[in-house]
């Protein structure tokens, strides 16, 4: 009992400590940490850690600390009684899922800082234990949301996350995260200026400050991880249909740096990549140039059938196309893509009758077949395509059924530059903001990269009056941050 | 013959274009085997219309080889002219001493016409001029040998330009280029390098080689020479350079060079070209190239080169046309002579692309104050035969309408064709919403262009490159990670350092 009371005395210490300056307070922190490890690791709660009503002393948000290890110590005890991972006691209708639900909505996101192996552990086990992962996802984001707002530091939970809605089909419930872009990976140290230490329970701009290689919020990452993350994140944006973010995610995987081979799961992503620039673009734009070409040629090779694909499609030879698709009906099946490719023919129509769209104001449907040529289709069914197109909104224009049976029907493509309708003024003005702001967060990181990175406008410039002196290479005077990257590849080329 | 610019199918004129780059290709590298002299067309264009012009009269404005090439085009392409045109051509070779020549043109003859008495080959004459040919070519080797041994500039410098002198007779063109340039180490006057470089010039357009005429005309221009030689010899490089840029398919140039042609051209170039042609090479670039001020400006109101263009009044009155926006009479007046410009040397190639050119322009020029217009009255005046001759005169399948599908496809024309109701609707800019798509697009491009720089700098920075297993498994052990704490200006001196 008297292990209770010792925890009642330190979440009362805890409590005031947290009116005092940022230094005790972190102090006091650290302490509660170490003594909780303890008791978790010594056991010393014996009988209490099963007992659910131990919970009902603490306030899961002022104590968030306590609660947290108290949790732990239970799921602990119920694993090892029952001998299980993920014991019965833990699912959905029991107390102590309840509890942990309640807990991981109202944690305190300062004090699990320091506790992050715990909270991330707690996490996992939420993710493992409901059968149902629709349960989950919900759950882990709002979690991680909490934990840090802005997402911008890649964690093992990210990609947990990802898989979770992949398997969950939930995929609008990952956008709050995906949409929110990574910017950083955990770092061993949090600033390359050591000296003073930084205090996780300060107030940060960036989340890099407390989510460390140490902080334990995030486990051991390898490249896989964020590989899989930004595969899983394009794929999800796939289920959605939101191409343009889809290319942007798997563009990422394929555009990181390697040393010597590259990684299958890159290979995928560009399997993927071509498809959905594809379908969103109408044909295969070239890849980003931050990747070596010698990596392109890997690609291109490892992935035929897949340019192929694209190269016929961006003729505009259907049967070629359609010929190209039944060839490698395997290729596609082997690696899960015939959902994609069977929506190739839908888009390459579609683009189709958006060219006619540049050319013609209004014509009829059999016209416009015969202008498609490879529309080998029926005038009906022509006209059901037409207008499936104008109800989905990809097209704006109107078909005109003419009264006297047999006359032909009329589509006539509304002006391209209609005047703009009120819904269209407020719709771009959004779009507007929503891209400034996340051109904002990326200006925030890029700011933090920076820094860490120890790169200033003066070292720039001192390493571009370098590299001029030494005669290396001509220094591209673009914007500062453009260069400072590229200076920054250059040497870390060298340096590993 | 059909009146549609396009009566000719591409397809010839991609033909011709073949051959024209492989004889500029070839042309940088002078001494090079194997470069293409007189590029011969694959297949010849076929004329079967008369022409306007009388062949002994337009063949007196010439002198010296291009006489023989003219004759022997127009020979081979034109059906009406070309008997009479290849016994001339005949003639014309035996009276100088190039047998391959007078062979080529033989040949030609005996297939048109076998029965001529000039269609068999004089084999006595070729051997005759054969031997003196030979006897020739080493007597004024040996000459040269003996000019070099006696190291007198000028007696060499006079050597090689003999031996220039007859090759170029004789048709070796690779050779009279070769000991033309060889001239140049004995130069010693400006007035010297200016007569080599001309020679040099004649043998690159008769070759074809039409980088090699631009790069002499720019030496001629940069050669040293007193003013009054430089104004002398103005007109003839501006005619030269004109023609190399005509036949690059830079029009505008062309044109620009053209019209500074100087009327003191008169007849001192008829070895290449006559006042008649810098009139209506020059005319008909401009009209290719440039806009309705531009042409009244610049051409119309150019005092030089209406000296020009008083000499061929039908191209005067096609560019006032034009100006004054009466498309059809304009286009009339060039289809009229399109016969003449397709058995003239150096518009054949380029007579149908300059044509399409044109009407394009007067298409787009004629479009400009309307928002719609019907298809019809278009039709009237850009295809008159095709409001006769088709049922459906605007519907999808008449050429006509069929040509301005190509046109908008190909972005010339800012416009939609409305089928319904037979008009040409010309696409209005909404420059607000232009602008906010461009905004939005060219931010999201940002965006995401930064995001994978910074992703990419972040993953090199916590060193999580893609790296293959037992590279992953060293790099652990090793001490790469302290590295990457250290400060960046400390690496930077350590890379310096090391590099």
């Amino acid at each position: 009992m008297e292990v209770v009371e010792g925890l009642m005395t330190q979440s009362a210490q805890l409590r005031e400590a947290r009116n005092l300056s940022d230094q005790s307070y972190d102090r006091q922190i650290r302490e509660n940490v170490s003594s909780l490890r303890r008791v978790l690791s010594t056991k010393a709660l014996g009988a209490f850690a099963s007992n659910d009503s131990l919970l009902d002393h603490f306030d899961p948000v002022a104590d968030s600390l306590v609660y947290l290890f108290l949790l732990r110590a239970q799921t602990q005890a119920f694993q090892e009684e029952f001998r299980e991972n993920v014991p019965a006691a833990l699912l959905p209708p029991g107390n102590l899922w309840s509890r942990i639900v309640s807990y991981l909505r109202t944690f305190d996101p300062v004090q699990v800082r320091y506790a992050g192996q715990e909270w991330r552990q707690l996490v996992e086990l939420v993710a493992q234990a409901s059968q149902v992962p629709i349960l989950a996802v919900r759950l882990v984001r709002d979690a991680m949301l909490r934990l840090d707002p802005s997402c911008a530091v890649f964690t093992s939970t990210h990609l947990l996350l990802a898989r979770l809605c992949l398997r969950a089909r939930a995929y609008t419930h990952a956008l709050p995260v995906l949409d929110r872009h990574v910017c950083h990976f955990p770092t061993s140290t949090p600033r390359a200026t050591s000296g003073f230490s930084v205090l996780p329970c300060a107030a940060h701009d960036s989340s890099l400050s407390f989510i460390t290689d140490t902080s334990g919020l995030s486990s051991k990452l390898t490249y896989k991880d964020y590989l899989q993350y930004f595969l899983c994140g394009g794929m999800i944006y796939m289920a959605l249909k939101q191409w343009c973010k889809a290319a942007h995610f798997l563009e990422v995987v394929i555009s990181m740096p390697t040393v010597g081979p590259i990684s299958m799961i890159m290979v995928e992503a560009y399997k993927k990549w071509i498809l959905v620039t594809l379908l969103e673009k109408g044909k295969l734009s070239s890849p980003s140039n931050l990747i070596a070409p010698h990596v392109v040629k890997l690609y291109q090779s490892l992935a035929k059938p897949y340019v192929n694909l694209a190269h016929s499609f961006s003729r505009g030879d259907l049967a070629h196309l359609e010929a190209e698709i039944d060839a490698a009906r395997e290729i596609w099946c082997t690696d899960n893509n015939m959902g994609l490719v069977s929506q190739v023919l839908g888009a390459y129509t579609k683009h189709t009758v958006m060219g006619i769209k540049q050319t013609f104001a209004a014509l009829t449907v059999k016209e416009l077949s015969e202008q498609a040529s490879p529309m080998r289709m029926n005038d009906e069914a022509t006209e059901s395509v037409i207008a499936s197109f104008i109800m989905s909104g990809a097209l704006k224009a109107t078909l005109v059924q003419n009264s006297t049976r047999g006359s032909p029907t009329m589509l006539r493509f509304s002006e391209i530059h209609s005047a703009p309708r009120l819904s269209d003024e407020s719709k771009a003005q959004s779009r507007l903001v929503r891209e400034s702001q996340s051109l904002g967060s990326l200006m925030n990181g890029l700011d933090e990269i920076g820094y860490h990175m120890g790169l200033s406008n003066e070292f720039i410039d001192a390493v571009q009056r370098g590299q001029t002196w030494a005669g290396v290479g001509d220094v591209n005077s673009g914007m500062s941050e453009d260069v400072g990257l590229e200076i920054e590849e250059d040497l870390m080329g060298e340096v590993s | 013959m059909d009146t549609l610019p396009d009566a000719f199918p591409s397809s010839t004129q991609v033909k011709f274009a073949a051959p024209f780059p492989s004889g500029a290709a070839g042309a940088s590298s002078q001494g090079l085997p194997g470069v293409i002299e007189n590029p011969e067309p694959i297949a010849r264009i076929k004329v079967h219309d008369p022409p306007k012009f009388d062949l002994e009269s337009y063949i007196a404005n010439y002198v010296g080889r291009t006489r023989f090439n003219r004759l022997y085009l127009i020979g081979t392409s034109s059906t009406v002219l070309s008997t009479e045109a290849l016994k001339l051509a005949v003639a014309e070779a035996k009276s100088g001493k190039d047998v391959s020549q007078y062979e080529k043109a033989v040949r030609a003859l005996s297939e048109v016409a076998p029965t001529e008495e000039d269609a068999s080959l004089d084999t006595a004459w070729v051997h005759n001029v054969q031997r003196q040919v030979q006897a020739q070519s080493e007597r004024l080797e040996q000459e040269l040998r003996g000019y070099k041994n006696n190291l007198i500039k000028e007696s060499i410098r006079m050597g090689n330009e003999d031996i220039g002198n007859h090759y170029y007779e004789t048709g070796d063109l690779l050779a009279a280029s070769k000991a033309y340039t060889r001239m140049r180490d004995y130069c010693t006057t400006p007035n010297h390098i200016a007569s080599m470089l001309f020679k040099l010039l004649n043998v690159s357009i008769e070759r074809g080689d039409w980088l090699a005429v631009q790069s002499n005309v720019h030496r001629l221009r940069n050669a040293q020479s007193k003013p009054e030689d430089q104004l002398k010899n103005q007109p003839k490089m501006a005619a030269a350079l004109g023609l190399a840029q005509m036949h690059s398919g830079s029009y505008l140039d062309a044109a620009n060079t053209f019209l500074s042609t100087d009327v003191s051209l008169a007849d001192t170039f008829n070895e290449i070209i006559t006042p008649n042609d810098v009139a209506v090479y020059g005319g008909l670039c401009a009209m290719a190239s440039m806009d309705r001020g531009d042409l009244q400006r610049r051409v119309l109101e150019n005092s030089a080169f209406r000296n020009f263009l008083e000499l061929e009044p039908h191209i005067r009155r096609a560019i006032a046309f034009f100006c004054n926006s009466k498309f059809r009479p304009c286009l009339d007046i060039l289809e009229a002579y399109r016969t003449d410009y397709l058995l003239d040397i150096h518009l054949q190639r380029h007579i149908s692309e300059i044509y399409t050119l044109i009407r394009t322009k007067a298409i787009k020029q004629y479009l400009v104050p309307f928002s719609r217009v019907t298809l019809t009255s278009m039709a009237t005046i850009f295809a008159p035969q095709v409001i006769g001759g088709e049922a459906q005169p605007t519907g999808v399948s008449s050429p006509f309408v069929q040509e301005l599908i190509q046109m908008v496809k190909k972005g010339v024309l800012d416009a939609r064709i409305d089928l319904e109701k037979g008009v040409l609707v010309s696409n209005q800019t909404d420059l607000r919403t232009e602008v906010q798509n461009k905004t939005l697009e060219s931010l999201r491009s940002f965006n995401e262009e930064a995001h994978l720089r910074i992703l990419r700098a972040s993953v090199l920075h916590a060193g999580l490159e893609v790296r293959a297993p037992e590279s992953e498994r060293r790099s652990r052990g090793n001490p790469g990670p302290n590295l990457r704490g250290m400060g960046m200006a400390e690496r930077f001196t350590r890379g310096g350092l090391r590099s």
